[in-house]
């Protein structure tokens, strides 16, 4: 269904010139520029998609979650500026009567959260890793985003 | 691979619903704490409350407030909570079933959606077995006995897939009066139901317990064994002493203060 997205781009602006008599003008060459987007996912079934250029981690629940969750009709978002610690509850997906709680995937600050939410929840079970994203979170500690588990360890979480 | 037994334990007396909800936090941390060593146990406490209202996690103590004043003043508590669902009422005359379970001991986890259909299935399966009443299905979570009649709901909260709160069964007509009180679960066509009225027996809380907990067997596929309080460890003493503190609560009112 997805795979760990892992883009190393390479934007080069200008290629050097070689040798003197060219009446081209000199044009200095700008430092390589890469991205690098990393998507590591929980047990608990959320996932964080890490860029390292902005530093920001953008949250979800997996679509095998909102598969089992059934029909979301109310999402629980943490307020714009409230930090957390890894672990820490940072909200809940409410379906069919279940509160699910969600936790932090990664130590951070929430700098956005997705209001869409507020008025279709259902974009949960319709998009889970696109429109129906969570929240935002400018990462402490990128380095915690090693420590979780690629597509493949997750999946084995929970298939029999 | 052959699955534990769930212990459950039938509470004598109405209990406070805050102190309830005490137990309920406790054991789950218990549950988290021991599941390390492999040894949490899966527990189901059959209850009825004194007389409470209570809300989910959707509405915000700001839309609460007013509800709040007013139910009180009928001579009930008022409690917010975390689980799904909307406001509903729970009193003597209703079965709550508290399900404190751990989704992930099986393999593949079992998934919300399909916890919820169980437990709903369990009810349905209950009343037609044991009072030949059938439902009607339904678009929304909980049991009716027609589109404007429910007789059971089901609200629950799931974190690092450990179950709380559960589901409510209403046996006498005692709690029906409190329920025309409020729009609950957000359905304003919706009355409540009972067992007793819809199926012209004089049925009492205490006479459903051995039935619903044989239903829950079936639905969930687990032995059931009553849980022995002496040899229970804190869990034991925790039961005990809020069985006591509803002692010692006194009576409550049966009907709505006017």
């Amino acid at each position: 269904m997805f795979s760990a997205i892992r883009q190393v781009t390479r934007a080069r602006v200008s290629l050097p010139l070689r040798a003197t008599r060219s009446c081209l003008p000199q044009v200095s060459r700008l430092p390589a520029h890469r991205t690098i987007v990393t998507k590591r996912y929980t047990e608990d079934h959320e996932s964080v998609t890490f860029d390292d250029a902005t530093g920001l981690g953008s949250i979800t629940i997996t679509d095998h979650a909102q598969q089992t969750l059934g029909d979301v009709v109310f999402v629980e978002l943490p307020t714009v500026g409230s930090k957390f610690s890894k672990g820490d509850k940072l909200g809940a997906v409410e379906s069919v009567k279940a509160a699910s709680d969600i936790y932090a995937p990664v130590s951070g600050e929430v700098v956005e959260v997705n209001e869409r939410l507020d008025g279709e929840p259902g974009l949960v079970n319709r998009s889970p890793d696109d429109e129906g994203w969570l929240c935002k979170i400018k990462l402490s500690e990128p380095k915690e985003i090693d420590k979780l588990l690629t597509l493949e360890a997750y999946v084995k979480t929970y298939e029999p | 691979m052959s699955l534990p037994p769930v212990f459950f334990h039938y509470f004598q007396t109405p209990l406070p619903y805050t102190r309830t909800l005490a137990l309920q936090e406790r054991i789950h941390q218990i549950q988290l704490a021991s599941r390390r060593a492999s040894c949490q146990h899966d527990i189901l406490l059959l209850l009825q409350h004194r007389p409470v209202y209570t809300s989910g996690r959707r509405q915000t103590e700001h839309e609460l407030q007013t509800e709040r004043v007013r139910l009180t003043k009928l001579g009930a508590d008022f409690v917010t909570t975390s689980r799904g669902g909307q406001l509903t009422y729970h009193g003597p005359g209703q079965l709550v079933g508290y399900p404190l379970l751990d989704l992930g001991r099986t393999s593949p986890p079992i998934g919300i959606r399909e916890y919820i259909c169980k437990m709903q299935k369990m009810i349905q399966s209950y009343l037609f077995s044991a009072h030949k009443l059938t439902h009607v299905p339904s678009e929304h979570t909980g049991v009716f006995l027609d589109p404007a009649t429910k007789v059971a709901s089901i609200g629950v909260q799931v974190r690092h897939r450990l179950t709380t709160h559960g589901f409510a069964m209403n046996v006498t007509q005692e709690p029906l009066e409190w329920f025309n009180k409020v729009i609950a679960c957000g359905l304003a066509d919706v009355k409540a139901g009972c067992i007793a009225l819809a199926a012209g027996e004089q049925t009492q809380v205490h006479d459903v317990v051995e039935g619903v907990v044989d239903a829950f067997s079936q639905s969930y596929g687990r032995d059931m064994e009553k849980l022995e309080l002496e040899s229970a460890g804190e869990l034991g003493k925790a039961i005990l002493e809020l069985e006591l503190e509803a002692l010692e609560a006194g009576g409550w009112p049966r009907i709505p203060i006017s």
